[in-house]
């Protein structure tokens, strides 16, 4: 029991935890300013085939960047004030085209009266990358359990550009690789020890960005 | 042997529960979604859009085990789109109760729904397709063009995301995608484009 116990321990305290790398590049040394009426809009790329960059990461990395006095424009609800110019199919993927959506009347004014002034795309997944061992569960007129033992590693990857609206130039990238694996173990009931990937892709990725802007 | 307690009842109960509700194949989505106007500038012209009732109450069946109850929706987003396209444009059930001679007439109809989920595609995505076909006849109702226009919407996996709310998410990104669409081609359908400049023509003063 002592040696379950503290294999167990071990592993909670080796097996949870992260690895997260970011690389970040800036068009300048200076922080981007962000007056007091101006907006930041998180928007997630969806155009890619095999996978979706989910609202849910955009949320998170978005509630990160309002903690910091910061003004964020709800992603679903700047879409709709747009539609359908940043669905998957009409989204701008360069400066160019964006250039050339802000030059429609409708769309400029529709942005300009939201003092939109940086735009962050969010491009990436979170996969699992490999699975191994095996748990299964039984249950009878007697009781239930599980017993056996899963691992699987899953990798966060993701990146944010920042295009500044004002001059049409992207002004930083930043990409954040976060990995870790996590364990179910079956002792009779299951015991999840979860590794928190793209909670901790979010957190890095946030803290990154906010120091990237800094208030008027 | 395992001694049966007053606790293992309720657990029995609860994983009978789930396998019963887990492991049923039948996916049924009912999607009630409204969408967004669109950011759009309408041309000047005059169409009616027929929309039949077994248009507007439309339930696909992509396979045996899957119904898409998407009906409601795909008229929501299709009002509009063409309200978004068109200045004067009128939504009918049936050619009879359009009343005003108009410069086009629009019969739109689904072809074709499918749906991808995880153990299909080997992705960690919910998709689905819808293609539609539009059929653009002019003032008297002869045809112009019959359109077939392909809409995809996809939504990520996720671990608690139950499978008829990742294919009804999938499903509202699809629908969404008619207003991208239709924004972007509709007036460059050829045979449209050179009746419309036509009659432009033949209109202007």
């Amino acid at each position: 029991m002592k040696i379950l116990t503290l294999w167990l321990a071990l592993l909670g305290l080796a097996g949870c935890t992260t690895t997260t790398t970011i690389d970040e590049y800036r068009s300048s040394d200076k922080q981007l300013t962000v007056a007091t009426n101006d907006s930041v809009v998180l928007l997630g790329r969806r155009d890619a085939g095999h996978y979706e960059t989910d609202a849910e990461f955009v949320d998170c990395v978005g509630n990160k960047l309002r903690s910091s006095q910061l003004q964020v424009i709800p992603e679903q609800a700047f879409m709709d004030a747009l539609y359908p110019w940043l669905e998957p199919r009409t989204a701008p993927k360069g400066l160019m085209r964006m250039r050339q959506l802000m030059q429609e009347p409708l769309v400029g004014e529709a942005i300009s009266s939201q003092s939109i002034r940086y735009f962050v795309w969010l491009d990436g997944s979170t996969e699992t990358l490999d699975k191994g061992g095996s748990i299964s569960c039984a249950a009878g007129p007697g009781g239930a359990g599980c017993f056996g033992f899963a691992k699987w590693d899953k990798a966060s990857i993701y990146e944010a550009i920042v295009w500044d609206v004002s001059d049409y130039s992207e002004v930083a990238r930043v990409r954040v690789d976060s990995e870790g694996t996590s364990y179910l173990i079956g002792a009779v009931a299951p015991i999840p020890l979860l590794t928190p990937v793209k909670s901790d892709a979010c957190k890095s990725l946030g803290k990154q960005l906010q120091s990237l802007f800094v208030a008027d | 042997m395992f001694k049966q307690t007053n606790v293992s009842q309720p657990i029995i109960g609860l994983l009978s529960a789930l396998l019963l509700s887990g492991c049923s194949g039948a996916t049924r989505v009912q999607l009630e979604s409204s969408f967004p106007a669109l950011l759009t500038e309408p041309r000047e012209v005059r169409a009616a859009v027929i929309m039949s009732p077994e248009f507007s109450e439309y339930i696909a069946t992509p396979n045996k085990n899957m119904t898409l109850e998407i009906g409601a929706s795909q008229r929501n987003i299709l009002e509009k789109t063409f309200r978004g396209l068109i200045t004067e444009v009128v939504f009918v059930d049936n050619l009879a109760l359009i009343e005003e001679p108009q410069d086009i007439i629009i019969r739109p109809s689904v072809v074709d729904v499918q749906v991808a989920v995880p153990s299909e595609n080997y992705l960690n995505v919910y998709e689905v397709w819808i293609k539609y076909n539009i059929a653009i006849s002019d003032t008297d109702d002869n045809p112009i063009d019959s359109w077939f226009m392909p809409v995809y919407g996809k939504t990520a996996s996720s671990f608690m995301l139950q499978k008829d709310a990742a294919v009804g998410s999938a499903t509202t990104i699809a629908l969404r995608d008619i207003g991208a669409k239709l924004s972007l081609d509709f007036y460059r359908i050829p045979a449209l484009k050179t009746y419309l400049d036509a009659r432009w023509q033949e209109t202007a003063p």
